[in-house]
């Protein structure tokens, strides 16, 4: 009949059937974040890409014309372009926060799904998150195309994904603590998106960090700059394309503690809570 | 290879299972209205099985009965792994389909044929074996060339249909179905049984939820009785139907 239904354990078995079975959802969440974005026109991942060029382009404008903000100069030393230093920061965080603020309308869209059939609900948010980092690396080729012309560029490169892929782990650990607060307290998105503004000012994207005072207004405000998980994400990313150095080992091995460990109590909180949430009227 | 081949002979084993809910009455829903009503929670619970055990044997049909809000859905649901129990075991061996309700396991934004790849996903099927099984499921439902249209400008029946074909078409080995038939109109109907009687020649153990007492007593092996959340009577399926029945017409 209708299914070829073959044993699992006859096949050569690489993954658990659990895993697979989790493999198979996550991509059908993703395929499925991914179409809601582009299916409307065919100039989609162009429009995609409109909503980070204009932020270079604004805060460029701002910070760097108007403020007379310089960023150091790049490996090869030519270019001393505000906006692409901005831009190699604002790549990082856009995936970190992109994915902070879908989860919790990832985890509302499969809610009502999740009453009727039971499936691993982490894997819609992490379908999510994998779609919205195949989003953002039409923005990291732009702006490693945008490198090349100015011929700054060199194997360091890789460690860009790598970057992008800690910030996503890190904000998906966050994003399953935010998914499940929010399916009680609605207005956690609110403050999620407030708190998110505040966030993108305590990281170094649109300064450098070395012109951040030691003390302000009694807040040791350097300390409290360094001290954010996500500097040494962005911290790696800047290695990558614009300095064009080996990441500093410190800065990688603090970026990935944070983003493993971040991920693995996320993910531990939300399987506690989620059934509970399945069961609510 | 060298284990013997014995099929374990129970489908689903349900011991000592209790299931309490939670209801909390105004509970807020926001942080603004947590700090406001702080101190001021009403929790209630509700048990909605209590000390329920029965087993299931492997390729028969079970036909659960009571009034509403007996508790009936909810087992279905925990042998379905939506919820867990509170307290006892349920075990369920094998790929279990569950049809509870109109529509269930449905994203509206997606289309049917999305939807049916999502459904055999959950079900842990492979794209290869739902793109297999396609052609029969869109032929059973009938939805036609609506399987590629989100599925939240299906109509009811157009739901139904799509949701009792995917669940039949599976080869499930544990299928659950909750009231679902009385949906479609008669052809479907007679289709939709037809269809679950021959799974069940092939081995499926099917869980049915029905008011329906005549069906049930036409179709089941064995009936469960559930009464306010326990069981109180399994067997025979006229004569926990008889039972229930003169139960069910008694002033209380």
């Amino acid at each position: 009949m209708a299914v070829n239904h073959t044993d699992p354990s006859a096949r050569p078995l690489r993954l658990s059937p659990a895993a697979r079975t989790g493999a198979r959802l996550v991509r059908s969440f993703a395929e499925r974040e991914t179409k809601a974005l582009y299916k409307r026109n065919l100039l989609g991942w162009l429009w995609s890409l409109l909503k980070p060029l204009t932020t270079v382009a604004v805060y460029s404008l701002v910070f760097g014309v108007i403020y007379r903000a310089t960023a150091p100069p790049t490996a090869n030393g030519q270019a001393e372009v505000f906006a692409l230093y901005l831009f190699s920061g604002l790549v990082v965080w856009n995936v970190f926060s992109t994915i902070v603020n879908g989860s919790m309308r990832w985890m509302d869209g499969v809610s009502e799904l999740r009453k009727k059939i039971y499936f691993p609900t982490e894997t819609a948010l992490v379908g999510g998150a994998a779609a919205t980092l195949l989003q953002s690396s039409l923005e990291a080729l732009v702006l490693v195309l945008i490198m090349a012309v100015l011929v700054n560029v060199s194997w360091t490169v890789v460690f860009l994904p790598v970057a992008m892929l800690l910030a996503a782990l890190f904000a998906l650990g966050l994003g399953f603590a935010a998914a499940i607060v929010n399916a009680r307290y609605r207005d956690i998105q609110h403050l999620t998106t407030i708190v998110l503004s505040v966030g993108f000012f305590m990281v170094p994207i649109v300064y450098t960090p070395d012109i951040v005072p030691d003390r302000a207004y009694g807040l040791p405000v350097a300390r409290i700059v360094e001290l954010n998980p996500l500097n040494s994400v962005i911290a790696v990313a800047r290695d990558a394309v614009y300095f064009l150095e080996t990441p500093d080992v410190a800065d990688l091995a603090t970026a990935a503690a944070w983003a493993i460990g971040t991920f693995a109590v996320g993910l531990a909180f939300f399987r506690r809570r989620s059934m509970a949430i399945s069961e609510e009227p | 290879m060298n284990e013997p081949a014995r099929a374990p002979v129970q489908a689903v084993e349900v011991s000592d299972v209790s299931k309490r809910f939670r209801l909390e009455l105004n509970r807020p829903t926001s942080v603004k209205e947590a700090v406001l009503s702080f101190g001021r929670r009403d929790v209630r619970h509700l048990w909605a099985l209590r000390d329920v055990s029965l087993t299931i044997e492997k390729g028969s049909f079970f036909g659960l009965v009571g009034h509403n809000g007996s508790g009936k859905s909810t087992l279905l649901r925990l042998m379905a792994g939506i919820h867990r129990p509170t307290s006892g075991r349920i075990t369920a061996r094998g790929r279990v389909s569950a049809l509870l309700e109109l529509g269930s396991g449905f994203h509206p934004e997606l289309t049917g044929r999305e939807n049916v790849f999502l459904n055999g996903a959950m079900l842990g099927l492979s794209r290869r074996q739902m793109a297999s099984a396609m052609n029969d499921i869109i032929e059973f439902s009938g939805v036609g060339d609506q399987i590629d249209a989100p599925v939240k400008i299906y109509s009811s029946g157009m739901y139904m249909r799509l949701g009792f074909s995917v669940a039949v078409n599976v080869e499930p080995e544990i299928l659950l179905v909750d009231e679902v038939i009385a949906v479609g109109d008669e052809e479907f109907q007679q289709r939709c049984l037809q269809h679950m009687e021959r799974l069940r020649s092939g081995g499926t153990t099917i869980v049915l939820v029905s008011h329906d007492t005549a069906l049930v007593r036409d179709l089941c092996d064995h009936v469960g009785w559930l009464d306010g959340g326990h069981l109180r009577s399994v067997g025979d399926p006229d004569e926990v139907v008889d039972a229930y029945l003169v139960h069910a017409t008694e002033p209380t």
